[in-house]
């Protein structure tokens, strides 16, 4: 019944498009054939990740916080074409998060056209919504996602390019650049153009790049500029009482940097975000950052820490907008976290983390243990 | 008239120049090289290449995308692999290689637990690369050697 209701983009029903997706993910993962055809090659990767929490001043767990989840990645690639898709799987929601199908007009040079995520996030285009290649638990909350009170903007329908240029003799210049629609504003978070289900309200553009050097081209290192330009329409009436705007304009610029040095690894992202409203409510800005310190040691044991602050961010009526005062903490102003993985096996990994957080009106101290894992 | 100690020498002699000749031969299958299709229009690949090839990223030559192959029909030739073509532990290695996958969907290298059917893959696709041990590709026919990446 809930199928029949949901007609929505492409005016198909929501659940036959899933059952339609899962036929092909189940035609990609059991026909290896596929990828020994001469000019065709198939890709299928499962992480899964369950994860527990304990604390004092969050007794639920958050939407972000399910208990198990699994991210389904898979790929065609024939000749210079490749199609692309990531389909996140929990106990309380599912989503198509992105959907990409591209062309390699040079080598390490593509063109998408889909939903994909906006290549101004070093954190969320490096580990996506998979939690085996993340060292932490928990991701900065600058980076969270829009269903996660995300505050800037994450999921683009458009086009994107990516592109990795030789400089000198083993150094690389990354430049990726993403156009299309973005969010629409509604209460307490921001809402993508969904591929597997309606998408109610304006969606504005975004525009989104990232310029970054990599000491070595096909290294682990890199560092640049991050900027983003983001049109969002307020769709809710009590979003529109609570911003005193019909849109929000963020103007994000950002510096970041992921540099591994023998058994360390540093990973710092400082963002400058300018949030434009139509007058008479006045137009306001926050900074904020962090920075994740990562120390393999031996037996398969990498320790981290991370740190992140804000600025004038408890001002913002615009961040304002993504606290409900529910005794949850949704807009984190200041954390500390610190923990130790253990990859005790091929593909999978054992993490414990503890952090404090000081969210607009709550505090609270966690404690998250987490199983992950990669399949095949 | 020879006496029995020369003889003895003799003798001493030949089983030792046999015995260093047995054992240079086997000093010297112990190379890894690597391979491409007898057919294939493959050149030269220098090591950045190489590396790059089996890291995953794209490598074309003569308009043609190379494809890599994994050699894991033996521990030994896979630590080989991993210390003197792609310079990365295996964890690491099959990290970078899941990173591909997750970020842009790129296909990680098809892995071969057999030498014999890692031969076949090679000569029967000339876009394809993989890495074998000297002695089982000397005397085919059906694939042809580009360098060696590792000698004793």
């Amino acid at each position: 019944m809930g199928c029949m209701r949901h007609a929505d983009l492409f005016g198909t029903p929501r659940c036959r498009r899933a059952a339609a997706l899962f036929a092909l993910l189940g035609f990609l993962g059991a026909h290896p054939a596929l990828a020994q055809h001469e000019h065709s090659s198939s890709e299928f990767e499962v992480f899964v990740a369950a994860e527990g929490l304990a604390g004092h001043g969050q007794p639920h767990p958050r939407e972000d916080d399910p208990w198990v989840d699994a991210d389904v990645i898979f790929g065609l690639t024939h000749g210079q074409f490749r199609v692309f898709g990531e389909y996140f799987i929990t106990s309380e929601e599912h989503d198509l998060e992105r959907f990409q199908m591209g062309y390699e007009v040079v080598p390490d040079t593509m063109v998408w056209l889909g939903r994909f995520h906006q290549p101004a996030s070093a954190w969320d285009t490096e580990h996506h919504h998979g939690r085996y290649l993340q060292t932490a638990i928990t991701r900065p909350a600058i980076e969270n996602w829009e269903d996660e009170e995300g505050l800037i903007p994450q999921h683009i329908t458009g086009a994107l390019l990516e592109s990795r240029r030789p400089l000198g003799s083993e150094s690389g210049l990354q430049i990726n650049g993403g156009i299309g629609a973005g969010p629409a504003v509604a209460n307490g978070e921001t809402e993508p153009i969904t591929l597997v289900g309606s998408n109610p309200g304006k969606h504005g553009l975004s525009m989104t790049g990232r310029l970054a050097y990599l000491p070595e081209y096909v290294g682990n290192s890199s560092a640049g500029l991050l900027w983003g330009h983001d049109q969002l329409f307020v769709r809710n009436p009590l979003a529109l009482a609570k911003l005193g705007s019909n849109h929000a304009t963020l103007g994000i610029y950002g510096a970041y940097a992921d540099w591994s040095v023998d058994a360390w690894r540093f990973i710092g992202t400082w963002y400058y975000v300018d949030v434009e409203l139509d007058p008479p409510t006045r137009d306001e800005s926050f900074m904020t950052g962090y920075l994740q310190v990562e120390r393999q040691l031996p037996h398969h044991l990498t320790a981290f820490s991370r740190i992140e602050d804000s600025s004038r961010m408890q001002e913002s009526r615009y961040v304002a907008l993504f606290d409900d005062h529910s005794s949850d903490i949704d807009v984190m102003l200041r954390r500390q976290a610190a923990g130790l993985r253990w990859d005790y096996a091929r593909r999978q990994a054992l993490t414990c983390e503890l952090s404090h957080a000081v969210s607009l009106f709550e505090r609270a101290t966690e404690v998250r243990v987490q199983w992950s894992a990669a399949i095949p | 008239m020879v006496s029995s100690n020369s003889v003895k020498h003799v003798a001493a002699t030949i089983v030792l120049v046999l015995l260093l000749g047995a054992a240079t031969r086997a000093f010297a299958a112990e190379e890894v090289v690597l391979i491409v299709s007898a057919r294939s229009s493959i050149g030269q690949l220098d090591s950045p290449l190489v590396r790059r090839l089996f890291l995953g990223l794209t490598v074309t030559q003569h308009g043609s995308r190379l494809r890599p192959v994994l050699n894991e029909a033996d521990a030994q030739i896979k630590e080989l692999f991993l210390q003197n073509i792609v310079s990365m532990s295996d964890s690491t290695y099959d990290r970078y290689l899941l990173r591909l996958s997750l970020q842009q969907g790129r296909t990680q290298p098809t892995v071969y637990k057999s030498e014999s059917e890692l031969i076949d893959a090679v000569a029967a696709e000339p876009a394809t690369v993989g890495y074998a041990w000297m002695r089982d590709v000397a005397h085919n026919p059906r694939v042809r050697v580009l360098r060696v990446v590792w000698h004793d």
